[in-house]
Order: C-alpha cells, then structure tokens, then sequence
C-alpha cells in the first residue's frame, strides 16, 4: 500500500498524536460523551482522570476503533478511527482495564501470538518478544503458563505485548489498578523511559491520582465533559488551594494569631490552617508573627483537592474499589 | 511490507492458538477418544447380532454389512460433531474473559480472525474424528490410503461447517451454563435422526422404508443435513450410500459455505 506524501499541512499535524473533534457516543438513551474536543501531542503522556461512568472507557474504545462514535470524529497518529480503521489499528497498542491474555498460553506463547496477528517477521518477533520481556523484567517466566502468574505479572506482561510491535500510541486503561505501589511505580518507570527513547505517545485513564502526578497533561472528565485540562501544576495553580500548616509557641501566641486571622482553621490539638494563596499576605503574616511559632509549614494544592473542588466529590471510595478489583481478579484466576 | 504475507501470519497466529488450547484441554480430547470407543464397544458389538433382514426366523432381506460397519463412520461424524460444536464454547470464552479484544484491536479485518479460529477449530474436529479411523480395522472396516485421505477431506470440510455453525451458536448464546444445554438439545437430536444408527430402510434397498418406519420419522431423517454428511462418509468408508453419492458432498460444502457467511456476518456485527 503506498500513503501520498504528507502534505506541509500534514507535516505541521504530525506534532499531534491524537485529535478528537466534537465526539459524542450514547449508550441506551444515556450521553456518554458529550461534544468532546481534545489533542494529544507526540511524545505526551496524557491523563483521563474521571469517576467511574465518567465516559473515560468508552473514549477509549472508540479510540481503538472497538466502537463507532454516534457523533464528530477522531484521528488516531493521522488515521480517522472509522473510515481507517486497520491503519489506525496499526499504530496502536491497548492495555486494557482487565486482562486479555490467553492464561493457556505461556508467556512467549501469548507474545508470539500477538507479533503474528499484527504480521511480524518471525526474526523481528524473537528479538522483539525477548526485549519487551526483559523490559518487564519477566525474562525468567517466559515458559511459564499465563494461569499461573500473579495480577502484577499479568499486568506487566500485557503491557510487554502491547509494546511487542513498537506502537506510536500507547492506551492504558486503568493500568495498574490493582497493582502494588511498587510495581505501579517501575511500570510507570519503563513507560517514561519509553516515552523520551522512541517519542511513544501515553494516553492513560484513571481514576488513582497516584497515577497521573508524572503526566504532562491532565484532562479532569466527568458526564462524558471535559471540565478542565492542563498541567498537573497548574490545574493545582488554577483550582488548587495552598495553606500554611503552622504550630504557635504557646497558647498565648494561638489566640494572637486567631485575633489577626479570623480565617485560621484550627489543626489538630495546637496547630492552624492558614488559606495561603495570596504570597503578600503569608509573608506580611511569617514576618509579623516568625518568633512565637515552633513549626511553620506550606502544604501545596494537591490533584485531589482540584477534583473535589471542581465537581464537587471524592474520586471514589478507595477501599471498596480495591476490594472489586480483587473480587475480579479472584472470580478470573478461579474460573480459568 | 507485503499485506498478503502479513495476513497469512496473522490466519496461522490465530489456527495455532486453536491447536495449542486443544492439546493442552485435556478433557476434550478425553472425551474424542471415550465417546467413539463407548459407541462402537458398546453400542456397535451389543446390537451387532441383531443387525439381520430376519423376522420371526424368516430371512426377508440380505444385508450386506454387519452393524458395527455401518454404525462406523456414523461414530466419525459424531465425534466431529461434538467438538465442533464445542468449539463455540472458545468463541464464548474469548468473548467473556477479554481475549478478543486483543484481536479486535489488532491490525488483521474481522473476517480473516473469524477464518483462522474456524480453520482452528475444523482441524481439531478432524483429528478428534481421525481418532475413530484408528478403530476401523477392530470394526472390520478395511481402508485403502485412497479411502482414507478422501474421508479426511471430507471430514475437514463437514468439521469446518459445523465449527462456524458452533460460532453462530455462540452469537446467541450468552453463557456457558446455557450452552451446555443447548448443544446437547442441538447434537444428539441430530445425530439421532441422521440415519446412524438405524438405516432409512431395513432391507437398504430403499422399496419398504415408508411402511417399515412411521412417516414422520422418515421425514425428519430426510430433512437433517447430518444425514448426508453421515450418508457421504459412508459412500467412501464402507462402499454405501442410501442416497445419490454427490448429494452428501453437495451438502457438506454447501454447510460449510452457508455457515461459515452467517458466522462472518455474526462476527463483524460485535
């Protein structure tokens, strides 16, 4: 098959990985996703942090051209997700939310699978499967059944497969849900790796904000809506509140400063919770009361308090989803 | 690259998944090898004796197989239908546990996954029915090399055509449990009425079937296509044929081409 050349207007659209222009989908009557327009840059980690519902999933799927849009259209590294779908597919390499390893098959079985469907070359396949497997660091499982590794393994191996044909885009769905910190944080390791090596694209969705503190981009949805978008800093700049955390020198000094600053929050059994936002006031603040204070501390926004702020709840209930994860896991190790 | 070698990578990539999910199912190939020696052991050599034109001691027609010849390559057909449709049970696996999207995602249409898992699954079913051949000398069944590599053709094509009918079962079936019933309502109903273990007429000469057998059994025997598949294995394995010999081959293929359109048209639909 030979693509026409790129065009100086297709050059300059190179830079963009992904454009998404005024998508809708609807599932039984319900919006999904509304209207959505976003562009993910080359070489960008971009995050989809969202509630569960939030649309995230089915953006994804349709991304990977697993479900057609009812509404506007998205291009995948330059290739439109329904009118060209094996190009797009080609670009591409999904993680999805739960696993699609055959667990019949070995670790290099269920690689050599995956470089045969995607029509690799068997010496480009050897080389390729040993190196993502190195890179996840399961070199020493390679003959072992998939049914027999844990969640972690399982997890790391996916994303070896979806790496195995050198993809320009990368789809994490919930990637490490479920995961240990210590795996989330070397998976997320080989990836930044990646990213800068080979210019890989990472479009990630979450719902951990754990996850999405080293990403370039954060996209906050929510009723299928883009509700805010930017850098981790400065979403916290824009919807994050600063406070200084400080101890007064005795209860003397407490009350002195509850008179000057009626906003102090009290913190814990003798501390105070000053709103630190504006920088002239903390330092006239610091200056005036410096001598009668045993701990002075700046805590920053953090992206939690961005998402509670902008719509107005939790994430989600972190006990009860760690719980379903390992309920899923559980049923699947168990029926397979 | 050349998209033609790459898409027969792909085809083998997915038979070989087939092949290799299969040898490790221990229990399904437990099954290809206790059905057909159940049949023939025990069904074949029971009725073996009874398997006479006599009545009340008086010979009205002269048969010229013993029974176990004739249940034979009914038992093939059996067992290739089993684990062919069986084989929907992967389609549904795949499907429930997450693997397809793996393959949905993957560069290879729709069509062409479908082809690989049916090419998959028709060569299991062959081996599950070649399994059977190996009993042909303990059935007094003498095969030619000839004989047997037309009976294995024939049995890929029938196995390729009952696994796409196993897919489309699939498409319709939402859970294991659920099929589970389904394929035994589907498969002994039909093996049952395909003139297997009974022929369409006593004396195999077809001039008293109606009065031998209640019509509408005669009917529901004529109407099954495992009738001909059973009737065009026959024709090879054994030398007889209750119906015109190209009919079985005629409806073999035809299964397998109807079947497999209505599994691809299923399966570009999820």
């Amino acid at each position: 098959m030979t693509s026409p050349q790129p065009g100086p207007e297709a050059q300059s659209l190179s830079a963009i990985a992904i454009s998404v222009d005024g998508l809708s989908a609807a599932y039984a009557g319900k919006t999904v996703l509304d209207n959505l327009t976003l562009e993910i840059r080359r070489g960008s980690s971009f995050a989809l942090l969202g509630p569960n519902g939030a649309g995230k999933t089915t953006l994804l799927n349709i991304l990977s051209t697993l479900r057609r849009p009812d509404g506007g259209s998205a291009r995948v590294a330059g290739a439109d997700v329904v009118r060209q779908q094996t190009e797009a597919r080609r670009s591409l390499g999904v993680v999805f939310q739960d696993s699609s390893l055959d667990d019949r098959l070995t670790a290099w079985e269920n690689l050599e699978f995956h470089g045969l469907v995607y029509g690799m070359a068997p010496k480009r396949r050897r080389e390729r499967s040993a190196a993502v497997l190195a890179l996840v660091e399961l070199e020493d499982w390679r003959d072992e059944i998939v049914r027999s590794f844990s969640g972690g393994m399982r997890r790391r191996l996916e994303i070896a497969r979806a790496l195995l044909h050198e993809p320009q885009i990368l789809f994490l769905d919930e990637p490490t849900a479920g995961l240990d910190a210590q795996t989330r944080v070397r998976i997320w390791r080989y990836l930044d790796e990646l990213r800068r090596a080979r210019d890989l694209t990472v479009l990630t969705t979450t719902h951990y904000i754990e996850e999405v503190e080293g990403a370039d981009t954060i996209c906050i949805i929510d009723h299928g809506k883009i509700i805010a978008q930017g850098s981790p800093e400065a979403l916290k700049a824009q919807y994050g509140s600063r406070w200084l955390h400080l101890t007064p020198r005795d209860q003397a000094a407490l009350e002195a400063i509850q008179a000057a600053r009626p906003d102090a929050q009290p913190l814990g059994a003798h501390g105070l919770a000053l709103p630190a936002d504006d920088g002239a006031m903390t330092d006239a603040f610091l200056a005036t009361f410096r001598d009668r204070l045993v701990e002075v501390r700046f805590q920053d926004p953090t992206l939690e308090s961005v998402f509670l702020s902008l719509t107005g709840r939790q994430l989600r209930d972190r006990a009860d989803d760690q719980h379903n994860a390992d309920k899923a896991a559980g049923r699947r190790g168990g029926r397979r | 690259m050349n998209p033609i070698v790459m898409a027969l990578r792909g085809l083998y990539g997915v038979w070989l998944r087939e092949i290799t999910r299969a040898t490790r199912d221990r229990a399904q190939l437990i099954g290809g090898i206790s059905r057909p020696l159940i049949w023939l052991l025990i069904l074949g050599v029971g009725l073996n004796p009874y398997f006479r034109g006599e009545v009340y001691g008086e010979v009205r027609f002269v048969i010229p197989y013993t029974y176990l010849q004739f249940l034979f390559p009914a038992v093939i057909v059996l067992n290739i239908m089993y684990t062919s449709i069986q084989f929907a049970v992967s389609v549904i696996w795949d499907r429930e546990f997450g693997f397809l999207r793996e393959v949905l995602v993957s560069p290879m249409p729709r069509w062409l996954i479908l082809l690989g898992k049916v090419l998959g699954g028709a060569t299991v079913a062959t081996l599950h029915g070649a399994l059977v051949l190996i009993l042909a000398r303990f059935a007094d069944v003498t095969l030619s090399l000839e004989q047997v590599a037309l009976a294995l053709l024939l049995m890929f094509i029938l196995a390729f055509g009952l696994t796409s009918f196993g897919v489309i079962l699939a498409a319709r079936v939402r859970s294991f449990e659920g099929f589970g019933v389904f394929s035994n309502t589907v498969i002994l109903p039909l093996y049952f009425t395909s003139s297997s273990i009974f022929p369409l007429d006593p004396a195999l000469t077809r001039a008293q079937q109606a009065v031998t057998y209640p019509e509408w059994l005669v009917f529901l025997v004529q109407i099954n296509p495992i009738t001909y598949a059973v009737d065009a294995l026959r024709g090879v394995l054994i030398n007889f044929n209750q119906f015109a010999p190209a009919m079985g081959v005629g409806v073999i293929v035809a299964m397998a081409v109807v079947f497999f359109v209505v599994a691809t048209i299923d399966f570009a639909r999820q």
